[in-house]
């Protein structure tokens, strides 16, 4: 690796101009990826060009400090190679996405969120009136049972007076009428008694004149001699 | 000299089976401007998700819903309790801001997570979460500034203004200070939070590439939907803050 670099910057030394960078295995090692520096042999040209070629060994030394001084030297004068990460890159893509949004935000309320927002709302509404209707026809029913409890009372009130209105009026021509009867059996009792003690007081006045023309014929009948 | 050659030769190896790549971004020109097309182009996408799967479901909503139409009542409902419970009774007209912001930044970050975006191959940069820029997160740090103010504005007029000394003058320069810290902590929340978890992800796939990722991605998953949910709630607080009436 000590070789390759010498030999590298040995061209490196000769060459006076800037040239375009030659394949990657001559070069020191380059790292492909953007976001390290890579290492160009320009660099090394602007360090190395005023060296003269001294002896082997010490070009190693020399170029092996060289080249750790140039890759410490690498970033600030390779600021155009570098990608620069571009995290806080402010551009157009700010107002065209708070457009987007607005957009975004346009459409989908009247898409979904005005939509869906009123259904369900009206949905809630529908149900919550359900319920009251369904409470307010629970006491209706009861209403309606007192109502009927209330006329069915009535009714067996009217009922039950008419009713006892009727007994009293039967009653009174009941007792009318058994009144009459129990006058006439009376009148009957009576003339019944009647002709009967007449009969009496007839037989005993008979049987008075029978007696005393029986006890005549029993005196008769007794004493025969007289 | 041989140690020197050797470790760098060694992290030249390194480098190149990780490639990791940051901040570099596809650039296209529009007008005389640049812009990051690799966030253009998730961004397109991440709103193509969300319209199309909103219009796809929501089409025929039924009293008893379907799974989808359910899942989509239950996102709005989690978002109109997001806002009201940050803004109070006048949520209603703030439900879209903060419902599309919730929900964009949360697909973003999972669609950066969860779709293989490496498949697609970009000449310069690659595919990830569009919150992964700053461009974005900015953007929608600015927005909700913007929102705040306008509902603050539109709410009390200019009497808006007398908030800066309230409840001491002295207290006047921090509050001007908030109209700053406000929208820079929003976004570098987000920024740092998304782009931190893809790098920690990317690092880790390319050193062990099996099974020790998968924690991590898991847990950037949760982190992500919880960022989504963190600006969403901040953005109602702003806006409920600028909105409330006198104390």
């Amino acid at each position: 690796m000590a070789n390759m670099i010498m030999a590298s910057s040995r061209t490196l030394i000769r060459a006076s101009t800037v040239s375009p960078p030659p394949p990657p295995s001559q070069k020191l090692p380059i790292l492909n990826h953007i976001t390290l520096p890579r290492l160009q042999l320009p660099l090394l040209n602007n360090l190395s060009l005023q060296i003269p070629i001294p002896h082997p060994n010490q070009t190693l030394k020399s170029l092996s400090v060289l080249a750790a001084t140039s890759l410490a030297l690498a970033p600030p004068s390779l600021a155009v190679e570098i990608e620069k990460a571009a995290l806080f890159d402010f551009n157009l893509t700010l107002p065209i996405i708070m457009v987007e949004f607005l957009l975004l935000m346009v459409a989908l309320d009247k898409v979904y969120f005005s939509p869906l927002g009123k259904f369900m709302d009206e949905r809630d509404a529908a149900i919550r009136e359900k319920l009251s209707s369904v409470k307010d026809t629970s006491s209706e029913v009861k209403q309606l049972e007192e109502q009927a409890v209330a006329v069915m009372k009535a009714a067996r009130a009217e009922i039950s007076a008419a009713l006892n209105q009727m007994k009293k009026e039967t009653q009174a021509e009941v007792e009318e009428k058994i009144a009459e009867g129990r006058k006439k059996v009376e009148a009957e009792l009576q003339e019944a008694l009647a002709s009967l003690e007449k009969q009496k007081e007839e037989t005993i006045k008979s049987l008075d004149s029978q007696i005393t023309a029986l006890s005549q014929e029993i005196v008769k009948k007794v004493l025969p001699t007289v | 000299m041989n140690i020197l050659l050797c470790s760098v030769n060694t992290l030249k190896t390194f480098f190149e089976i990780s490639s990791v790549e940051v901040g570099q971004h596809l650039y296209w020109q529009l007008g005389g401007f640049q812009v990051h097309a690799q966030v253009l182009i998730t961004s397109w996408v991440v709103i193509a998700i969300l319209l199309v799967s909103a219009i796809l479901v929501v089409r025929n909503p039924q009293t008893i819903p379907t799974f989808g139409q359910n899942f989509f009542e239950y996102v709005l409902e989690f978002i109109r309790d997001v806002s009201k419970t940050q803004i109070g009774e006048e949520y209603g007209p703030w439900v879209p801001f903060v419902g599309t912001m919730f929900l964009f930044i949360f697909v973003s970050n999972w669609s950066g997570a969860l779709l293989p975006w490496k498949i697609i191959q970009l000449p310069h940069g690659e595919l990830a979460a569009p919150t992964n820029d700053i461009n974005t997160t900015v953007a929608l740090a600015l927005l909700t500034s913007v929102a705040y103010f306008y509902a603050g504005l539109s709410k009390k007029g200019l009497a808006y203004f007398g908030k800066y000394i309230q409840p001491t003058p002295i207290l006047l320069p921090i509050n001007i200070l908030e109209d700053f810290t406000k929208p820079l902590s929003l976004s570098f929340r987000l920024f740092g939070n998304i782009l931190a978890d893809e790098l920690v992800v990317v690092v880790l796939v390319s050193l062990v590439p099996l099974v020790v990722p998968i924690p991590v991605m898991f847990l950037g998953l949760f982190t992500s939907g919880i960022q989504a949910l963190i600006f969403a709630t901040l953005a109602a607080a702003y806006i409920g803050e600028s909105m409330e009436g006198h104390h």
